[in-house]
């Protein structure tokens, strides 16, 4: 008989610190990026740009292009006559301007030609002719009565008023024993991933068929837009996502791009690259609105909150993309962060002439927790309520449902909270920092995937294939857009705990329309939460068909197979199978084996009904963040130091803490780059900033140690209690850091970014008025 | 970025070899380390059909210990420059402006003439030929309009080089390579306060070396600069000095400016401060005076009152260093 041996338990690859599956190709320069696909005869796609604002299109002159030698097609808005937008609700944008230019840079005419100067030569040839017309390059202006609109159904330029009252504001703030209220403004802000907007695309004239690469989060709504400007059929068109340079929310809706290198391909029935350069990037947006804020507090003596009113105005540029969401957003979020009641909330999304924004990281809740946290802050202070005691005088309890009907399950606000007090060392440090030094605090929270997709369509939110082969591996099939943030990677991770065997023996293939199962994309922080739990669902499948062909094999019932990942027994006396034998026994009959899961979303969590919009921020499960931000401040020269956070975040369970840990981090460091430095500014609609230079994200020379804790609150739905960990940490950084400046210099600064001469302007205010009192003083 | 165009690339082993391609040729530009030109050629504010590199002429690449002085070739990088043990001894100023430019990557393949000889720089004219053209360009490149003081017909783009106010606080010596031959002048004389034109070379002339004269060795002397990132970007404002007291005594001063004007400038009217105690009084006066003779204009993204009182800031700042 068979010696008993003792067989080493399954694998555990989940709280695994598991360095990225993709990474080693990155590191290598293996991976291939849009702009790496060229095949031999491959064309260079050149977009020309207008040059105005706002004008009428009279003519695009392309005959003396079409004319050059090595320009194998030339593409205007007349080769496209559909819209496109992310929104089923909001589409109102051409890849190419038809009868409108609405913004500087808009893509007015395309060539594809045999290399990069006769594209330029040709692009040179276009006679653009229009008549300009007005242009507002601010909200103000563009709402000014008179202005001309933008689109015809948008009067007043409006794209969207977002508006709610949930129960009695007014009463609220009659029972405050404080009540302030004060006006912020954040600037415009980009992502500035680390690769320009770039597709290849390559056209089978002979089948009528098209191939797209492009560089995006959402590779299926890229292919639903295909098929809807070219008029193609879906079942034309296959949509291969390469490696991704990042996105951080700019390339989760189609980009103009994309369809237009499709458009040139199909036109020169052949191949066409088209990569776009750092300042085209910057033109084509999506990044985070100009937004003003007027936020209204009421508090009671003890730091409750009363009541809430803020007025939101988003510059919200040319088109509308996600617009109507981030201006929803920016309300809705106010709750299912803290115990509160009564808001009155209202949003105004603008059309203006500028590029439109979208969806950045951290999507319609930073500007707006920035305005709430300082408000807080300092009327706690006004109080003489220390800025940790104000929150815990707020907090919820879980499980619960927020006043707007927002579903929380989980809830490590708290600990974050007390984390962050001690690692701080703020209750010994506070105040004895000496001059010109001093710590902030502030909270945040996101979701964990919208809980309504963008286009319903009754799908499940995430599906997931596993394949398993006579070679005894197994390949997960996913649509889930890894761009950088590491989903390949969890996926895995959750596929191989499951079966309780080792990541290498799992290759996972994501996102190609031809092989994966369908998925949304990458944005909301969706997918480790939805896909993570498809992933487990499918495993579990897995499992099980393995676990009965154990059980066949060894001649046991199913329920009595132990699986040990590696080794399938019955019985600890038995030596098992090893897993290619039980695969080789699971495939007798049947052949390769294809199991499945899927994931979807609960009814409780779909957000509630009280006012219109009220579905937006509905989600699984939220996750939650404290930090603590300490800075010193030139007092010469103003400049900020920021020397040191420590920000603890709730992401439920941290499947991959290496990952989280660099997720948290790279939130609290965006959120420093649109605290100190970075915005797009424009000369009458020009962007002077659309380059790196001038476009100022921060160096690893102002990067400060961030200390992250990882607060392991699960939920329950969660993917073994997971939730989001990629942006909740983000928005806390602007609040925290300017109550850090307050604390150094006495001075809340509620304009962003605070660059040196906004603070030294500041500065110098206030020493203006400290003489004058000093003055007056004397005089009496 | 936008593509880069087609062009000829000489490498020519002799400093008077390129002279010649660069007479020969008006369309031809001098390459050291491209770091700031070659973003100008995919912008297409150069266009180039020639490009001569100057990084294989032996005594361009040398800095070389002479009796007077330090030699120091053009195509020395910045961070050869900033490393070199005798500069960093004798020269503080010029080896922490060095060292200060940009991103080290810059400073690897960046070079002393390339800094020294730095285009000048407004948001209107570092832009891309697309914007450019937008915008109607602008006086100094194929436009008529001065879009920072629309009325004028002067350019204010500032010169943003380190390395210059620092070579000048100790007074250096530029020399010259031209088709006539060779010259040396002091470094001031080769700067002009033009946005559109700030040196003063003759066509065709090429800066071959900086001479950093042993009589303004030793001197205590440093450099400061202000840039909203602690990397990569080009100085909003930048003081250099060189000052020796005695007991508390001013006895040689000199201060050099950049970021502020379209060229580098020491400051004048120092001399009165020679004999006086260095104290908050004097420094106060030195802020006062770097703050009038400085005349930032629009031309970045930062307000240029903050440019003028930064630069105040920083000389005080480093005087005060310098006098401690």
């Amino acid at each position: 008989m068979n010696a008993p041996v003792a067989p080493a338990g399954p694998v555990k690859s989940i709280g695994e610190r598991a360095p990225l599956v993709d990474g080693p190709e990155k590191v290598t320069g293996r991976a291939k990026y849009a702009a790496d696909y060229r095949s031999p005869g491959a064309l260079v796609g050149r977009i020309l740009r207008s040059p105005v604002a706002h004008a009428n299109v009279i003519e695009v002159d392309t005959s003396a292009a079409e004319a050059l030698p090595g320009v194998e097609a030339v593409v205007t808005g007349q080769d496209c006559d559909q819209t496109y937008g992310v929104l089923p609700i909001a589409m109102n944008e051409y890849p190419m301007v038809r009868d409108r230019v609405r913004y500087r840079g808009e893509p007015v005419a395309a060539v594809a030609a045999v290399d990069v100067e006769t594209a330029q030569k040709a692009l040179d040839l276009i006679e653009f002719r229009y008549e300009e017309l007005p242009a507002y390059f601010t909200a103000e202006k563009a709402r000014a009565p008179g202005a001309v609109q933008l689109h015809e159904k948008k009067p007043g330029n409006i794209e969207r008023h977002a508006e709610f009252e949930l129960g009695d504001v007014s009463a609220g703030f009659a029972e405050a024993d404080l009540v302030r209220e004060e006006t912020f403004q954040c600037a415009e802000v980009c992502q500035v991933q680390s690769e320009p907007h770039a597709t290849y695309a390559e056209y089978d004239a002979e089948r009528d068929r098209l191939t797209v690469w492009p560089s995006t989060q959402v590779p299926y709504y890229v292919h639903l837009m295909l098929s809807r400007t070219l008029k193609m059929d879906q079942s034309r068109i296959r949509v291969i996502k390469p490696h991704i340079g990042g996105g951080f929310g700019c390339r989760t809706e189609t980009l103009n791009v994309e369809i237009i290198c499709a458009l040139l391909a199909r036109k020169a029935r052949g191949a066409v690259s088209l990569v776009i350069s750092r300042e085209e990037t910057f033109i084509t947006h999506r990044g985070r609105p100009e937004t003003q804020i007027r936020m209204k507090l009421g508090l009671k003596r003890d730091g409750r909150i009363t009541a809430v009113e803020c007025d939101v105005v988003q510059r919200g540029g040319a088109y509308s993309g996600y617009g109507v969401v981030t201006v929803l957003y920016s309300g809705s979020l106010l709750y299912a962060i803290y115990d509160i009641e009564r808001i009155r909330y209202n949003g105004f999304r603008i059309l203006t002439n500028t590029p439109p924004p979208g969806a950045f990281r951290g999507h319609g809740t930073v500007n707006s927790r920035f305005a709430f946290e300082s408000m807080i802050d300092s009327m706690a202070e006004e109080l003489g309520i220390d800025p940790f005691a104000v929150r815990r005088a707020n907090l919820l309890k879980a499980p619960t449902f927020a006043a707007n009907d927002l579903m929380i399950n989980s809830y490590g606000l708290p600990e974050c909270i007390d984390w962050v007090e001690k690692a701080s060392g703020w209750r010994e440090r506070k105040g004895k920092l000496g001059p010109n030094r001093g710590l902030g605090m502030a909270c945040s929270h996101y979701i964990s995937g919208a809980s309504k997709p963008v286009n319903w369509t009754g799908e499940p939110h995430a599906t997931v294939n596993l394949k398993v082969d006579f070679d005894g591996s197994i390949t997960l099939l996913t649509g889930a857009a890894e761009i950088g943030q590491g989903s390949s990677t969890v996926l895995v991770q959750c596929v191989a705990e499951v079966l309780g065997i080792g990541m290498p023996r799992i290759r996972i293939i994501a996102s190609d329309s031809a092989v994966t199962p369908k998925d949304n994309g990458s944005y909301s922080s969706r997918v480790t939460y939805m896909v993570g739990n498809a992933a487990i669902e499918a495993a579990q499948n897995l499992r099980s068909v393995l676990i009965d062909a154990a059980a066949r094999r060894l001649e046991v019932a199913p329920e009595d197979v132990e699986c040990l990942g590696e080794i399938y027994r019955a019985g600890s006396q038995d030596r098992g199978l090893e897993f290619n034998e039980v695969v080789m026994e699971a495939l007798k009959d049947t052949g390769t084996l294809t199991v499945k899961g899927t994931f979807d979303t609960i009814p409780e969590s779909h957000g509630g009904k009280k006012y219109r919009g009220a579905a937006i921020g509905g989600t699984m499960a939220f996750s939650y963040a404290a930090q603590v931000v300490e800075v010193s401040v030139d007092p010469d020269t103003a400049e900020i130091t920021v020397e040191k956070v420590w920000v603890a975040h709730d992401c439920g369970r941290a499947l991959n803490p290496l990952s989280v840990e660099g997720q948290v981090q790279g939130s609290v460091w965006m959120g420093m780059g649109q605290a100190l430095c970075e915005e797009t500014r424009y000369h009458e609609g020009l962007g002077i900033a659309g380059n790196m230079l001038d476009y100022r994200v921060p160096t690893i020379m102002d990067s400060p140690p961030i200390e992250v804790k990882i607060v392991e609150c699960a939920d329950p739905h969660g993917p073994f209690g997971a939730k989001e960990a990629g942006e909740g940490s983000l928005a806390g950084f602007l609040p925290a850091f300017t109550s850090a400046v307050a604390d150094a210099i006495g001075i809340r600064p509620t304009e962003l970014p605070v660059t040196p001469d906004r603070l030294l302007k500041l500065m110098e205010k206030k020493e203006q008025e400290a003489r004058a009192q000093e003055k007056r003083r004397k005089i009496a | 970025m936008e593509y880069l165009p087609n062009f000829q690339v000489h490498r020519p082993g002799t400093a008077e070899e390129a002279v010649k391609l660069r007479v020969d040729n008006v369309d031809a530009r001098f390459l050291a380390g491209g770091t700031d030109m070659i973003v100008n050629v995919r912008r297409g504010i150069e266009r180039p059909s020639d490009l001569i590199d100057l990084t294989h002429i032996g005594e361009l690449t040398e800095i070389r210990e002479e009796a007077e002085g330090i030699r120091v070739g053009a195509a020395v990088t910045l961070q050869q420059l900033s490393d070199h043990e005798t500069v960093r001894k004798s020269y503080r100023a010029a080896s922490e402006a060095a060292g200060s430019v940009a991103g080290p990557t810059h400073r690897a393949y960046g070079t002393v003439g390339g800094n020294l000889c730095l285009d000048t720089r407004c948001l209107f004219y570092n832009q891309s030929e697309w914007w450019r053209s937008s915008n109607a360009y602008c006086l100094k490149h194929r436009g008529e309009v001065c879009h920072v003081a629309p009325g004028g017909r002067e350019c204010f783009a500032a010169y943003s080089g380190d390395l210059a106010p620092a070579m000048l606080v100790h007074e250096a010596r530029a020399g010259l390579i031209g088709p006539d031959g060779r010259r040396e002048i002091p470094l001031a004389e080769l700067y002009r306060d033009d946005g559109m034109d700030h040196l003063t070379m003759a066509p065709g002339e090429l800066l071959a070396s900086v001479l950093l004269p042993k009589e303004t060795a030793d001197i205590p002397s440093g450099y400061e600069k202000s840039r909203v990132r602690g990397s990569i970007d080009f100085p909003l404002a930048g003081a250099a000095a060189r000052l020796r007291t005695r007991d508390g005594v001013i006895e040689d001063i000199r201060v050099a400016l950049t970021g502020v004007r379209s060229w580098p400038f020491a400051l004048t009217g120092t001399d009165r401060f020679i004999g006086q105690v260095l104290d908050d009084n004097v420094l106060d006066d030195l802020r006062e005076m770097a703050r009038t003779q400085s005349k930032p204009m629009r031309t970045g993204t930062v307000a240029p009152w903050y440019r003028r009182r930064v630069v105040g800031a920083l000389t005080r700042r480093l005087a005060a260093r310098l006098g401690a």
